[in-house]
């Protein structure tokens, strides 16, 4: 049996604030090469979930691990690649180019008062190709469609050459057909260049085929199994309280 | 026109004014992007503080200004982002309080004369030689901090949050860059003046970013704005006597409209 290093680790990981509890005893593990899905109700913690991971907010208790290392000792966030929700709502005006936002992804691997490197250079322009951006190089981000920023953001995370790619509600303000292209990009990232992948969905019927793990988050992680035991209408409809339906995309 | 130069007083405003100019392009950028514009402001008013401080107790009154400008940074910084107070009302909060306070050290010190006027509106004889080496000193440690923690700067004010998420040290750069910002505006005050600071380092970036183009480029264009805004108010200034910070401000207002102009929607 092929050994697979875990990615990340929640032992224990409690949240609370002001009396409230917004995640209660999160015990998980995302394993490298997996492909996961968090889904849960609005409100339930998916956000908060991730938030914590990434060091952006403080478990109340608890510890947390990326790539076997404590967190708080854990340095390479560049094998990170981290698309956080409504990134791709930018402001029309702001002055940043689309090759300016991708190549961000290499700032935190550049030293200070470093210019851009031959590597930095190619690897910027292998992120803009993958992500069919290369076009758009010179134009505000701010102008482009809701698809083509989501495309460019997750440019700008592959710059980093991460091993795990973070993305948390990738769909919000961006068309069906482009959502149908994302999930279908998130697939050949994971199956061509090997990137563990872990997004928040609302949209359950894409995760049927080929999700690895499923996370359920609704306060505290309740599920963590194979998606195929998990997205009968049965199963959805007693975790988020109310009767649900369960739609699948021919992707 | 090129014999004006020909005055000592002229160099020393001239010498002051692009070292000005071109850090109150950089920086403003940055906090134009934050929507931060009125940090420059209400510093501007703070400093006022340290000027009143340093003609009570006859002192240098610049010193006293970039001490008073940066301790309220780090206070406004402190109160955003520890305590999670609005951006808004924290410097709404010390612009008027330390306005009311640089009223009372002023009244105290029975110093409301001409020389608390050339601290608010700017004056191209104020500059001294002294004020001159503050600037070079304070100004080249500014730039060279920007200039090191530029493009981080730029990540931070684009999507803070992801920044923050690869590592780079959010908190620290943002005390950082208020901290260079207090002291840009406290070396100003010379040639524009307290009450019109805030201008110099707020319309040459707005009126770049109107043209549509990436970072790079508004930043230089920005620079540009402020520079020539400089060269004319200061140049204006001596031709008909008038205010230099009220000039240049005068200055950028008329680039302001020419860019919006050009770029109708």
């Amino acid at each position: 049996m092929k050994f697979s290093p875990s990615l990340f680790e929640f032992h224990n990981v409690t949240l609370t604030r002001q009396d409230n509890e917004i995640l209660k005893s999160v015990n998980c593990t995302v394993l490298k090469g997996e492909y996961c899905a968090i889904i849960g109700p609005n409100g339930g913690g998916k956000t908060t979930l991730i938030r914590l991971l990434m060091g952006l907010d403080k478990p109340t208790s608890g510890t947390i691990k990326l790539f076997g290392v404590e967190q708080h000792q854990f340095k390479a966030w560049h094998k990170i690649g981290y698309v956080p929700q409504r990134s791709a709502l930018v402001d029309a005006s702001f002055p940043a180019t689309v090759r300016e936002v991708v190549a961000m992804g290499r700032y935190a691997l550049r030293g200070i008062l470093s210019f851009e490197s031959a590597e930095d250079k190619r690897i910027i322009e292998e992120s803009m190709e993958q992500m069919a951006v290369s076009d758009l190089r010179d134009r505000l981000i701010g102008h482009l469609s809701g698809g083509q920023r989501q495309r460019v953001m997750i440019a700008r995370a592959l710059a980093s050459h991460p091993e795990v790619l973070i993305v948390d509600e990738p769909n919000t303000g961006v068309d069906v057909e482009s959502q149908h292209r994302f999930y279908e990009l998130l697939r050949s990232l994971h199956k061509t260049r090997g990137i563990s992948i872990l997004f928040i969905t609302h949209d359950v019927g894409v995760i049927a085929e080929d999700i690895s793990k499923l996370f359920f988050v609704n306060q505290t992680l309740l599920v963590s199994q194979t998606p195929q035991e998990i997205v009968g209408c049965e199963s959805i409809s007693r975790l988020y309280g109310n009767p649900s339906h369960v739609l699948t995309h021919n992707h | 026109m090129i014999e004006m130069l020909n005055y000592p007083f002229m160099q020393r405003a001239f010498a002051a004014g692009l070292i000005i100019a071109i850090l109150a392009a950089i920086s403003g950028s940055f906090i134009v992007l934050r929507r931060y514009s009125l940090l420059s402001e209400t510093l501007a008013h703070v400093s006022l503080v340290g000027v009143s401080i340093g003609i009570l107790i006859g002192s240098n009154p610049l010193w006293m200004a970039i001490i008073a400008s940066l301790v309220a940074s780090w206070m406004i910084e402190y109160l955003r982002s520890v305590h999670h107070l609005y951006s808004d009302s924290i410097l709404a909060i010390f612009l008027s309080g330390s306005l009311a306070l640089a009223i009372i050290i002023v009244s105290l010190a029975g110093s409301f004369n001409a020389s608390l006027f050339s601290y608010l509106f700017g004056s191209i004889l104020s500059v001294t030689n002294e004020d001159l080496i503050i600037m070079a000193i304070a100004g080249t440690a500014g730039m060279a901090l920007l200039l090191l923690f530029f493009k981080e700067l730029y990540f931070i004010a684009f999507d803070e949050e992801v920044a923050r998420a690869s590592g780079i040290r959010v908190g620290l750069l943002n005390f950082m860059l208020v901290s260079v910002i207090a002291v840009i505006i406290a070396l100003s005050i010379r040639v524009v003046g307290t009450l019109l600071i805030g201008a110099l380092m707020v319309i040459p970036p707005v009126a770049a970013i109107r043209f549509g183009l990436g970072f790079f480029k508004t930043m230089l264009l920005s620079i540009a704005i402020a520079l020539v805004s400089v060269i004319i108010g200061l140049s204006a200034s001596f031709f008909f006597s008038l205010p230099s910070g009220a000039a240049i401000v005068l200055c950028l207002l008329l680039f302001f409209i020419a860019a919006l102009v050009i770029n109708l929607p």
